[in-house]
């Protein structure tokens, strides 16, 4: 015990004496998004100290130890801000000892941590980090006879083994057809379930103290559930039917701290207005305009539109498989809500500061905030820009990965002709 | 060298064209055994208007770029392309500048047989009974009230090809479908377009059958190809010398259509050594190989597939879903392309499909990034013409070009972006979605939903 408090001790010293230390950065001549204000700063310089943006202006000296940076006059943003993943716990899904999403077979729920799962190394995370997310949020996922996933995280996508920024950050639950099929076969099983665990963590520890435990869930799940039932954490909830979304909004009349974000919400236009009312944030993916299912007949390419003019509070995700698997096509799905019509700085935002806020982040590049920002060949939602520099919290990132190292040695254009084992 | 050339020729060879396609039309159908060919397609144009559309930006995927060029769509032909000139016609679109492009065509869907909703009920893709189904026919198994084709066609495509899946060896027949709003399959398939074969290498099969009388293995996979095929050379050879007594087998019958050229091979395969496996293979029995589907790794054996003449259809950023799709990177198409070979884009969702030109954008753009130097005009050839090439239909769509078919789409931007969408899609010069009047088909399955 005393020696891990010691190893703890030094990590936290070490870390802080390497932000003291950090490299400043001078970015000239940037096109800046900053996420505070309507319009890009043309020919902005941006001056970063001690990992923080200390100074933005036009016309700006470099610091004396900056490194510098040239933008060229190249779009300078906040990094990417994935609102929902499953980055770092897998490596290949299709191989059940390589995926850590969901635990079948455990007797835990919401008490699993994605973060235990979270692996810094997984080739996603650098292939990801290369195409301008620079955060994440990382959820398990569901599977067993539960519709609780477990405690989610936020994590920053450097690859370094101290990633995790926030090891709890939300509480994911499934509703919708997902969770009818854990919680035994109905929808009403499934709010019934989460219901009683809400009571069960309400009344934690007092329901506990007896010989009978809660409801819904054991002790050890209903005391990681507390934070988010009195609504110090997000609760992600799963669902997409209109119905299905009114009835999380009764549910929240009756546990009014609940901090709710509903994932999916293919049919929230029709209900746009009531989820503005209740104050609900919704992550939704703006390519979702098929009836993929029965709770989702409702699906149409305007949703995001209609969210936006109803005042709801949305994030943009990539909600396909593979959009989760590792969300390196984020900007692309933002980029075609501007195509149906939303405006540039909103489908933005969506994938940046709105989301970051929810988690406790910025995702703004404003004085005093964390240096994580992108610096692109282009306009970072149009699908032909990749970044060219980046920074996580004020160190600059590697936009290498297992996937430009393959690319290097088939490289059509590369000279080297040994055989490709020795390029 | 594109100026008024073309035009000129309005007169003339166009129509001289038009002449020879209807008389082809009924030369082949006089020739066609006296009852027809089974499920035979049923595709009526839909009757369209004289058209012609001016100051466009014309990609036309034979790698022209014509910056403001006019096109002419005549009794749903081409009949003629090239810078502007005055022309009549009934209907002149003034494009104001604006890209036209051929239409896209998807060499890899499973609308229509795996369509939304998603419900067990409408899982007819895969013949999931046996590693050998070359019998079945994707056809059987489409639903065209699938909402995907309509979402598709808003995408701009207006040609695609449904294949079974991928959990069997010999999965079955593809069918090639125009995307017209259809009540029947017989009124979507493509006339006279060929057959398809659907094969399947790798973790698909072993893994499907590997506790169900195999294969269980690599291994087992090519030696089921093997055995199979043995069959079927010598089906071929019995039906040769038969008279009219012959009894058929569904099933050999596809192996021998194959043997015979009749047939095109479209193979599932992820791994570049399985890939020239399966070149081999080819060779041992003497078939083709068309093309290989879902080749992440193609960009390793660009120079193989060359020298094969074998196209790879690909996805720009999909991988690391299984083992055997690990190695995927970005540049797959352009590399490919660059080795001198045949590339394009498939989609096989019904999400990828209706957003196949920003896929192309995604990869053009890192393949340059790389070092290549790729024109867009040339990047269009892995949209329309080389999926047409691998369909066996590159002499009626997939470029625009005098005489085809006038499969076209006029884009609200330059494609290779994220804010481009289709503003109108013509399926045969008949006018299928238009933005700007909101036409555009709903499938049944859409009605009465409320909200």
């Amino acid at each position: 015990m005393t020696v891990f408090k010691a190893l703890t001790a030094a990590l936290l010293f070490s870390s802080a004496v390497n932000i003291a230390n950090a490299q400043d950065f001078f970015i000239s001549n940037a096109k800046l998004v900053t996420n505070t204000s309507q319009n890009p700063m043309e020919n902005a310089d941006i001056i970063i100290r001690g990992g923080k943006i200390a100074q933005m202006g036009v016309g700006l000296s470099a610091p004396q130890t900056a490194e510098i940076i040239e933008a060229n006059g190249n779009w300078v943003t906040p990094g990417l801000f994935a609102p929902f993943s499953r980055l770092g716990l897998m490596d290949i899904g299709g191989e059940d000892v390589t995926n850590d999403t969901g635990s079948e077979g455990s007797h835990t729920s919401v008490s699993e941590l994605a973060s235990d799962s979270f692996n810094p190394k997984a080739v996603f995370v650098a292939n990801t980090r290369r195409l301008g997310v620079t955060h994440a949020v990382i959820s398990p996922s569901a599977v067993g006879d539960s519709i609780f996933g477990g405690t989610g995280a936020v994590i920053n996508l450097s690859g370094d083994y101290d990633s995790v920024e926030t090891p709890r950050a939300f509480v994911f639950v499934q509703l919708g057809e997902s969770g009818t099929r854990r919680a035994g076969g109905s929808r009403a099983a499934a709010l019934q379930q989460l219901r009683s665990a809400l009571k069960d963590a309400l009344a934690f520890p007092g329901r506990y103290s007896g010989p009978e435990d809660g409801d819904a869930l054991s002790r050890q799940d209903a005391s990681a559930f507390v934070g988010a039932a009195r609504g110090q954490m997000p609760l992600m909830i799963s669902a997409n039917r209109a119905m299905d979304m009114l009835n999380i909004i009764a549910l929240k009349d009756d546990f009014k701290n609940l901090d709710i974000i509903i994932l999916g919400a293919v049919e929230a236009w029709q209900i746009a207005d009531e989820l503005a009312a209740a104050d609900i944030k919704v992550m939704i993916d703006p390519h979702q305009n098929l009836p993929s299912s029965f709770e989702s007949v409702g699906a149409r390419l305007d949703n995001v539109i209609i969210l936006d003019e109803a005042g709801v509070d949305y994030a943009i995700t990539n909600a396909s498989a593979l959009g989760i698997q590792r969300p390196a096509t984020l900007a692309q799905h933002a980029g075609n809500a501007v195509g149906n019509g939303l405006e540039w700085n909103k489908a933005f935002a969506a994938i940046t500061s709105t989301p970051a806020k929810w988690f406790g982040q910025n995702g703004t590049i404003s004085n005093g905030d964390d240096a994580s920002l992108v610096v692109w060949d282009g306009d970072p939602l149009n699908v032909t820009s990749a970044p060219i520099h980046m920074l996580i919290n004020g160190e600059r990132q590697s936009l290498e990965s297992r996937q430009t190292a393959l690319r290097d040695r088939y490289n059509p254009t590369s000279e080297d002709k040994r055989l490709h084992k020795y390029r | 060298m594109t100026k008024t050339l073309r035009m000129a020729l309005l007169g003339a060879t166009s129509f001289a064209l038009l002449a020879a396609c209807g008389d082809k039309t009924e030369t082949t159908t006089q020739t066609k055994e006296e009852k027809g060919p089974a499920f035979a397609s049923t595709y009526t144009p839909q009757p369209s208007e004289t058209t012609l559309i001016t100051n466009a930006h014309i990609i036309d995927g034979t790698g022209r770029d014509i910056e403001s060029g006019s096109i002419l769509l005549t009794d749903g032909k081409i009949t003629a392309i090239g810078v502007d000139v005055n022309l009549e016609a009934a209907v002149t679109i003034d494009a104001g500048g604006k890209y036209v492009t051929p239409g896209i065509i998807d060499i890899h869907s499973h609308l229509g047989n795996y369509p939304t909703p998603s419900v067990s009920a409408h899982g007819d893709g895969n013949e999931v009974t046996s590693p050998v189904t070359s019998e079945v026919y994707a056809e059987h198994g489409v639903w065209p009230q699938d909402p995907g084709f309509d979402e598709a066609l808003q995408g701009g495509v207006t040609t695609l090809h449904i294949l079974p899946g991928s959990a069997n060896l010999f999965g079955g027949r593809g069918v090639t479908l125009r995307n017209i709003p259809a009540r029947t399959v017989q009124e979507m398939k493509f006339p006279e377009a060929p057959y398809t074969l659907k094969m399947a290498c790798g973790e698909n099969p072993k893994r499907v059958y590997g506790n169900k009388g195999g294969p269980g293995s690599r291994m087992g996979n090519v030696a089921g190809y093997r055995k199979n095929w043995i069959k079927a050379q010598a089906y071929k050879k019995k039906r040769d010398n038969a008279g009219d007594d012959f009894q058929r087998d569904l099933q050999l019958e596809t192996l021998a259509d194959v043997l015979d050229g009749k047939i095109l091979v479209q193979m599932h395969c992820y791994r570049a050594d399985e890939m020239v496996q399966i070149l081999d293979l080819a060779k041992e029995f003497d078939y083709k190989v068309t093309t290989f589907h879902h080749a992440v790794e193609a960009y390793k054996i660009g120079d193989y597939l060359k020298e094969n003449d074998t196209c790879a259809a690909m996805w720009a950023d999909w991988y690391g879903f299984k083992m055997e799709s690990y190695d995927g990177i970005l540049e797959n198409v352009p590399f490919v392309h660059a080795a001198g070979a045949c590339a394009m884009i498939h989609s096989d969702d019904e999400q990828g499909i209706q957003r196949l030109n920003q896929e192309v954008a995604k990869t053009w753009a890192h393949g340059n990034r790389a070092g290549l130097n790729i024109s867009k005009a040339e990047a269009w050839k892995w949209l329309s013409t080389n999926p047409a090439k691998a369909l066996g239909i590159l002499d009626e769509t997939g470029t625009l070009e005098v005489g085809k078919r006038a499969d076209i789409v006029m884009w609200s931007a330059d494609p290779f972006t994220t804010y481009a969408r289709p503003e109108k899609v013509f399926l045969d010069g008949a006018l299928l979605f238009d933005k700007e009047s909101g036409l555009k088909p709903k499938s049944d399955f859409r009605l009465g939903f409320g909200g």
